[in-house]
């Protein structure tokens, strides 16, 4: 055999073996995660240059990702950030499958680093490193990790769904704007993700995917367990990824601590409620601004999501700690429902409050306003005034003026539900103040409201002005198509004649005539 | 004089033939061209350009650091070792001058490769600049390809001892010391009256600082300014942050400029823009901090608030940085040379890389001189150990300390990050130091060392 023969024979026994080894190396994989031979698992997902770097530096690399961490920190300290992200990069590619520290490089950023800026577009790109390092490389190589699922999960829930950093709502609104393409205007478009009509639509899910490490069909499991949810905010992400956590921790029981499962539920039932508080967003396309409002369609998940954490919680503080998270819940959904005009509802969750918790106080500064001595309106009209302040008759004035305006901003805004509920609310608070100070002559000169008709045409007036204009003009035409008022004329200086007829048309609510 | 260039010119033959120009020339090509390809930014046009400033710079120094060690140790040692040396001395060139021709080919190499490095990262630097929206291109201007400098409150450290002292007076009138104790006591009340000066209690109240901008003013007319605050509190917030509004200019005058409130971590440093013409008629840029907040802030007086003002362009200043850089490297061809006057090229290696390491460990030497041992101490408890080594050790660290710093106390590339302005007067400084003070050191021990060396005695390697 010639030695270029002996050569190339050489190299396909070379090739041959090197193959071979690569499907003994699977087999070696699963048995010495299968026998525990290794704390560490096999790096799995990785590309070539990440996986020769793990093996041939070997104990090296921790060393290396030791001097890289002292760097990062002691830039930290000088305040220099420009080279964190890379540093962080380069700390969990030495160290892929330790999840630590994916974990704190990931809260660093988004923690530490982000709040050290000033302008809020800065805080959110640090939030938005520190997510897509633990969602695209620390479940890259630990995909059945509980914790990264969980610290991800919190990021969602804690950094952007709480009010804790100033630059909360920035956060909210720029997730909003990447999410609204997928899940569309409403942010409840899942159907079109799981199974797209067109190309756009594949495309779109594809992203989603991709990208965001999101599947639509499991996204549409967590919306039927949990929801509906909108996923344009956080609180649906974070009970996304807190429920894949969990479902990860049911495929792998013996790597999953009793303490993360807990908290992964946790989690999950304070992001539901999160949802309940301010899930909805609601645009002002007048104002060109959007809000925040409760989520009133979580109610009774929320509530079955409290009595599943009282139920599995083992420890006697937390247990009292959840019902009474659950009391406040069960106010809140009261009043909420009860604003919104579902006062059926209302009924319900007050009925249920009186019967669970019948001994303990719905008022704060009231130490006889046990559920049995109020009904649902004295209820809500005390959280009203309690909301707002004293019961004087400028304080009160001002309050059901401000009722009647949220009433006809809603209604401008196509929520009628909500606009009926706050005139209830506002007719509630007036007759409540004008049966306090009683019906006495005397009384009513000296502290009465105007009468409530009289506070309600001011309102109206202030807000259908041309001259002096409180709403743009799309809103006033949209107010005096609700009322059935004609168009407006051109400008004058008259006071607008039709808008006595209006308060007669006006939603005023059957109840407070 | 022409003897010294014909030794510096046979050092560049050498380096040409053995193609080590052209190789450290292609790795700094490779290095200024391939990092910005691997590195990751934080994906801010004005981070990519301080991460790219400072690691091709850092790439740079190191490069031609250790090739500038290898081969002074190199070109003279084997020159020795190789019986060349004995041929060259045989000439009318005194062995000085052989030294020096060494030295000044090898920085003479060096100034040309770092011209070409430093041109090439400037090159890129304004490529990638041009390519970015306008916007972008006012931010980089204005905060990184700038050379700015730094105005600061007058400083007031005659008043606070003067202070200290009528409140220490008073102080022991009414409440007699011991003298062991007097030191802390004395220190305790400069920090407490330093710290009137420091703090902004809560509840919208400010002190003003008055910052004399001296003669800049007259440049800074239309000129935008940036202002570098930094605060320590006592407590935590709940959000991590404190709301702070700044109010610039003379409150007497109708140009003053407010600031919208803003949220400001404290322990960092914060950095923005104020409009420009705020300076007073004498040069003074009033600034005062409303604190909104239920706990007092505290603003070092060191470098709480700081005023940074364009002092010139960056071009200028990347050129000053360079000659820091230069500075290094010069001396490190006096490290290197000197070593191989004495000592064979792999011993010489090593100790040059030792010394080298030295210089870059003076951190550790720091903390043990500050902790007065170089046994470490009790974390939890504070209490520091103790060894019999301290003696010599301790007052060691502080001698090579002295000596490092001298080398160390220049920071061009993070200077030149930060749009910080390296001024003439640096350079100068940083030229007096390292080039002519330390590296004069080395160098005359270097040429003393050669100058006594039997070139006969040693065993040649060929």
């Amino acid at each position: 055999m010639n030695l270029r023969a002996k050569k190339i024979l050489l190299l396909l026994l070379a090739a041959v073996l090197l193959f071979g080894s690569g499907q003994i190396q699977k087999v070696l994989n699963r048995d010495r995660e299968r026998l525990g031979l290794t704390r560490v698992n096999a790096l799995d997902n990785a590309p070539p240059v990440l996986a020769f770097t793990t093996v041939a530096l070997g104990g090296f690399r921790g060393l290396i990702a030791n001097a890289l961490w002292i760097r990062a920190n002691d830039l930290q300290n000088d305040d220099k950030f420009f080279e964190a992200a890379q540093l962080a990069t380069w700390i969990t590619d030495l160290e892929p499958s330790f999840s630590q520290v994916w974990l704190f490089q990931a809260w660093n950023m988004a923690y530490n680093i982000s709040v050290k800026f000033k302008d809020f577009p800065d805080r959110w790109r640090w939030v938005e490193h520190g997510i897509e390092l633990l969602r695209d490389g620390g479940l890259r190589y630990n995909p059945d990790d509980v914790l990264i699922h969980r610290e991800l999960a919190w990021f969602f829930q804690h950094k952007m769904g709480q009010n804790l950093d100033d630059a909360n709502a920035f956060y909210k609104q720029q997730w909003a704007l990447e999410m609204a393409p997928f899940f569309g205007p409403h942010g409840t478009n899942l159907s079109d993700l799981i199974n797209p009509p067109d190309a756009a639509a594949r495309t779109n899910a594809l992203l989603l995917r991709e990208k965001y490490k999101i599947d639509p069909e499991f996204a549409r499991k967590v919306d039927a367990q949990y929801g509906p949810f909108d996923w344009r905010l956080p609180e649906a992400h974070a009970i996304y990824w807190g429920a894949q956590g969990l479902q990860k921790a049911k495929e792998h029981p013996d790597k999953v601590k009793a303490d993360d499962l807990i908290t992964l539920r946790r989690i999950i039932y304070q992001s539901m409620l999160q949802a309940f508080h301010h899930g909805r967003i609601i645009d002002d396309p007048f104002a060109k601004t959007s809000s925040l409002e409760p989520n009133l369609d979580l109610v009774a998940k929320v509530n079955d999501a409290y009595l599943q954490a009282y139920a599995e919680e083992t420890q006697p503080n937390q247990k009292t700690g959840i019902l009474k998270a659950h009391r406040n819940f069960l106010k809140d959904a009261v009043y909420f429902l009860y604003g919104s005009n579902r006062s059926g509802e209302a009924a319900k969750w007050y009925k249920l409050l009186g019967e669970k918790y019948p001994d303990n106080t719905i008022l704060d500064d009231d130490t006889n306003s046990y559920p049995r001595n109020l009904t649902l309106d004295e209820y809500a009209v005390a959280r009203v005034q309690a909301e707002l302040g004293d019961t004087s008759q400028e304080r009160t004035t001002a309050v059901v003026e401000k009722l009647i305006a949220e009433s006809y901003y809603a209604l401008a805004l196509g929520q009628e539900e909500r606009s009926v509920g706050f005139k209830l609310l506002a007719r509630q608070v007036y007759d409540k103040f004008t049966n306090k100070i009683g019906k006495m002559q005397s009384n009513l000169e000296r502290v009465g409201l105007p009468p409530f008709d009289v506070m309600n045409r001011t309102v109206l007036n202030r807000f259908l002005d041309q001259q002096q204009p409180v709403l743009p003009f799309a809103a006033r035409a949209i107010l005096r198509t609700q009322l059935g008022l004609p168009a407006e004329s051109a400008a004058t200086n008259a006071p607008p004649a039709a808008v006595p007829n209006a308060v007669e048309n006006a939603p005023t609510n059957s109840a407070a005539k | 004089m022409q003897r010294i260039l014909a030794i510096a010119g046979l050092t560049w033959k050498a380096a040409l033939r053995f193609k080590l120009f052209l190789v450290i020339a292609v790795l700094l090509f490779g290095a200024v061209v391939g990092l910005p390809l691997l590195i990751q930014d934080d994906g801010t046009a004005r981070g990519f350009t301080q991460i790219i400033l400072t690691y091709t710079l850092s790439a740079i120094t190191a490069l031609l650091g250790l090739s500038t060690l290898w081969l002074a140790c190199g070109t003279l040692a084997r020159d020795i070792e190789e019986c060349q040396m004995q041929v060259v001395v045989t000439k009318p060139i005194a062995r000085w001058q052989v030294w020096l021709g060494k030295w000044l080919g090898i920085v003479s190499l060096n100034a040309v490769l770092l011209a070409f490095s430093g041109a090439c990262v400037y090159g890129l630097l304004q490529w990638r600049a041009g390519k970015l929206p306008a916007a972008e291109q006012q931010i980089l201007r204005e905060q990184v390809l700038v050379a700015r400098g730094v105005a600061r409150e007058k400083d007031f450290s005659a008043e606070i001892d003067a202070e200290a002292k009528q409140v220490l007076q008073e102080r022991l009138k009414s409440n007699p010391v011991t003298t062991a104790d007097l030191p802390e006591v004395q220190r305790q009340i400069r920090e407490q009256v330093k710290a009137e000066l420091q703090v902004v209690p809560g509840g919208y109240s400010s002190r003003p600082w008055q910052i004399d901008l001296g003669f800049a003013k007259n440049q800074l007319r239309d000129q935008p300014l940036q202002l570098r605050v930094k605060f320590n509190s006592a407590n935590k917030s709940g959000s991590g942050t404190f709301v702070l509004v700044w109010q610039v200019g003379d409150p007497r005058s109708q140009k003053v400029w407010q600031s919208p409130p803003m949220s400001l971590a404290p322990d960092t440093v914060h950095e923005f823009q104020i409009p420009p013409n705020l300076i007073d008629t004498n040069g003074v840029l009033t600034i005062m901090a409303a604190n909104p907040n239920d706990i007092a802030l505290l603003f070092p007086l060191e470098d709480g608030i700081e005023v940074l003002y364009p002092e010139g362009g960056f071009a200028l200043n990347f050129v000053r940085g360079l000659g820091i850089i230069f500075c290094w490297m010069a001396l490190l061809a006096a490290l290197g040379l000197a070593a191989a006057s004495l000592l064979s090229f792999p011993v010489a290696a090593f100790f040059s890389l030792a010394m080298l390491v030295v210089i870059l460990s003076s951190g550790t030497l720091a903390d043990a001189v500050e902790s007065g041992t170089v046994v470490g101490g009790n974390e939890e408890t504070g209490v520091m150990g103790h060894s019999a080594a301290d003696a010599v050790l301790i007052p060691m660290f502080k001698g090579i300390l002295s000596v490092t710093r001298l080398v160390q106390n220049f920071s061009p590339i993070d200077s030149l990050s930060t749009g910080r302005v390296i001024t003439w007067g640096e350079l100068g400084l940083a030229f007096g130091q390292i080039v002519v003070l330390t590296g004069g050191v080395f160098a005359l021990a270097g040429m003393a060392l050669f100058h006594r060396r039997e070139l006969a005695a040693v065993q040649g390697t060929q």
